[in-house]
């Protein structure tokens, strides 16, 4: 084989490499979008804004709903217990003074999602919506989403839950990663998620989901009348939970 | 001169014991394996705030000492050094076995073992260094295979290709390995340095092994090897020991200057016991001691000092992965730059991880496969010459 010849065959084997690998991305691109689901989807950009001025301190309405709703794993050690969504409180100084606040953290859906980024199964998408979401049909339980996720969002099934409270939630076993979904769920059958509702019923109403590309949604308007903050906006990742009083 | 390659009789009570403990070790991972398959990651003593644990920081050092392969194929296949032939084919056999431990390591440790197998290869993500390097690993070992066969063979111009395409390609490998960490979000795991000091520190621990290797096999068979060929081993393996130090100054000096990482650096050189792994495992004894034995006129032509230099490189090496992983992962991910989270329901602080012995089990296992395979390969392939030495006249070595 002469060089002309080398380069012929080199160049080949090289594009025909290429397309192969790009006909097959586009090919299991295909499958991972959401099939199935109201293709309005892409019309509406769900996030949440919580308000840290109407939350109580000792409350965990929100918490207990979401446990319930979808079925999340507790354990007594808290290294394996799951929590989609919790409360922390934070201190800070300005000045002399110090400052405490009762914080809400979550899943920030992303329009950045480093988790979504790093998962080598496509496992954990960003859905047209804007909701990010685990197929634990497809998570293989590599964990690099939990490293990547710069909020401690992201949590794993370690062990089998037996005592499942919402029967019409499906059931997850050990050895698949997991985060709030928004109760997806529940706002494609046009309700509100679960710690929402919750926090509506006891009359706090810290807590709203809307969709940000109406001008005229509750969150919208809760963004544009209010001074809002995002937790580490700084990493690019364009969090979708907004705090006001933060 | 013509290299007369043999296999081993493989009838000794020696090599029976060997085999018989390797596949004792295999046999007890298994069990260990499916032990974690049935109960769950959590018996391991993996967490939510810890969740890779040391079997990752064993398949990272078990990839990175696939690097001696690198270094033979390098002098021997592309800089035509053409007197480390004899060992080529030890070399590259070594590096696939250290690939499939690398590999097995990373499929024991999935949470669903069971779907490792097909949808890393249906569904992969380009974007995920996580899906990119188990194939860049598969595409090594295939080129692995293809390389024994042309040394077998003795195709030379294909040894020379596939050769040069396995020097290029193992680049790929440890700098792909590297960013699996390098390229992360955490504070002690961000740092497009990392990648290039993972290449420098496999050289190290990959050249290393092939010193322990060749030494101990050839005494062990009773065959001759020039000290010239091992002098010049440790030679190299002392530069890769300077440049693995020089990135390390660099990495953690850069932590210390910068404002924002500078909780992180005193934690990670002074938090913790990782910091005693990192300052007396790493640093001491893993690479100053093999410094001074190298450097020094006595130790550097000695093949039993450079034998125990190699010795100190490979253990101090392992450090150097526990210190790449866990210490990253301990320290938590900053939420609220310059506040403090005072109470949670989980643990939000630094948290603590210990190697379980279920850990250590599943890695002893993942040992003994690759050992056993590797005891059968001496036993059925003709891996090693008669002889090791310098040829008076390169040109007609190579034959």
């Amino acid at each position: 084989m002469d060089r002309r010849d080398f380069i012929k065959v080199a160049g080949g084997t090289v594009l025909a490499g290429t397309s192969c690998t790009y006909a097959f991305r586009f090919l299991t691109s295909s499958s991972m979008s959401d099939a199935g689901v109201d293709s309005t989807l892409a019309k509406r950009k769900w996030g949440m804004v919580i308000n840290l001025d109407k939350c109580k301190e000792d409350c965990t309405a929100c918490l207990e709903a979401c446990r319930e709703e979808n079925n999340v794993y507790h354990d007594e050690d808290d290294r394996w217990d799951i929590n989609w969504i919790r409360k922390v409180k934070i201190e800070g100084k300005i000045g002399s003074a110090t400052t405490e606040k009762t914080m809400i953290l979550l899943c920030n859906h992303c329009d950045n999602p480093p988790c979504a980024q790093v998962c080598p199964v496509q496992a954990t998408y960003k859905r047209e919506d804007g909701i990010v979401i685990v197929d634990h049909h497809r998570c293989i339980g590599c964990r690099y989403c939990m490293i990547a996720c710069p909020y401690n969002a992201r949590f794993f099934n370690f062990k089998d839950e037996e005592h499942w409270i919402n029967p019409d939630r499906p059931k997850r076993t050990h050895g698949v990663a997991e985060s709030c979904h928004l109760c997806a769920h529940r706002l494609d059958a046009g309700k509100m998620p679960a710690c929402v509702e919750a926090c509506e019923k006891i009359g706090c109403g810290a807590l709203s989901v809307g969709d940000f590309n109406d001008p005229e949604s509750n969150v919208s308007k809760l963004i544009a009348d209010n001074s809002v903050k995002r937790i580490r906006e700084d990493l690019g990742t364009e969090p979708k939970v907004y705090y006001i009083g933060l | 001169m013509k290299l007369e390659f043999t296999r081993i009789e493989g009838n000794s009570f020696e090599y029976r014991v060997m085999m018989i403990v390797f596949a004792a070790f295999a046999v007890a991972g298994a069990l260990a394996t499916w032990w974690v398959i049935e109960k769950g990651i959590w018996v391991t003593g993996m967490h939510n705030r810890v969740p890779w644990g040391f079997l990752i920081v064993m398949a990272i050092y078990y990839i990175g000492l696939s690097a001696g392969s690198l270094v033979i194929s390098g002098l021997y296949g592309v800089f035509g050094k053409i007197e480390y032939k004899p060992f080529a084919r030890i070399a590259v056999y070594v590096a696939m076995l250290f690939l499939i431990a690398g590999l097995l390591s990373i499929m024991t440790d999935q949470g669903r073992i069971d779907r490792f197998f097909v949808q890393p290869f249906v569904f992969f993500n380009l974007q995920s260094m996580f899906s990119i390097n188990p194939m860049l690993y598969i595409g090594h070992i295939l080129i692995c295979i293809l390389y024994l066969w042309a040394l077998f063979y003795e195709k030379k111009k294909l040894t020379k290709v596939v050769a040069t395409l396995a020097f290029g390609w193992a680049f790929c490998v440890h700098t792909g390995t590297g960013a699996i960490f390098g390229f992360g979000a955490r504070l002690l795991y961000e740092s497009p340095l990392l990648p290039a000091s993972f290449v420098a520190a496999a050289m190290a621990s990959g050249t290393a092994l092939m010193i322990l290797l060749i030494v101990t096999l050839f005494k062990v068979m009773d065959r001759y090897l020039d000290d010239e060929l091992i002098f010049w081993l440790g030679r190299f393996l002392a530069i890769t020991v300077i440049v693995v130090l020089y990135f390390l100054f660099v990495e953690n000096a850069y932590r210390a200057y910068v404002v924002e990482l500078r909780q992180a650096a005193v934690f990670y050189l002074f938090g913790g016991y990782h910091s005693l792994l990192f300052w007396f495992g790493l640093i001491l004894v893993g690479l100053v001691i093999p410094l001074f034995i190298l450097f020094n006129k006595k130790g550097g032509k000695s093949i039993r000092w450079i034998v125990l230099a190699s010795c100190l490189v490979i253990f101090g090496v392992l450090c150097e992965r526990y210190v790449i992983v866990i210490p990253g992962l301990i320290h938590p991910p900053e939420l609220f730059p310059g506040m403090e989270i005072t109470h949670s329901i989980v643990d939000e602080g630094i948290s603590t991880y210990h190697i379980s012995f279920l850990e250590v089990l599943q890695a002893l296992g993942v040992m003994g496969v690759i050992g056993f395979m590797f005891g059968a390969g001496l036993k059925y392939m003709k891996l090693l010459p008669t002889e090791a030495r310098i040829p008076k006249h390169p040109a007609s070595a190579d034959s």
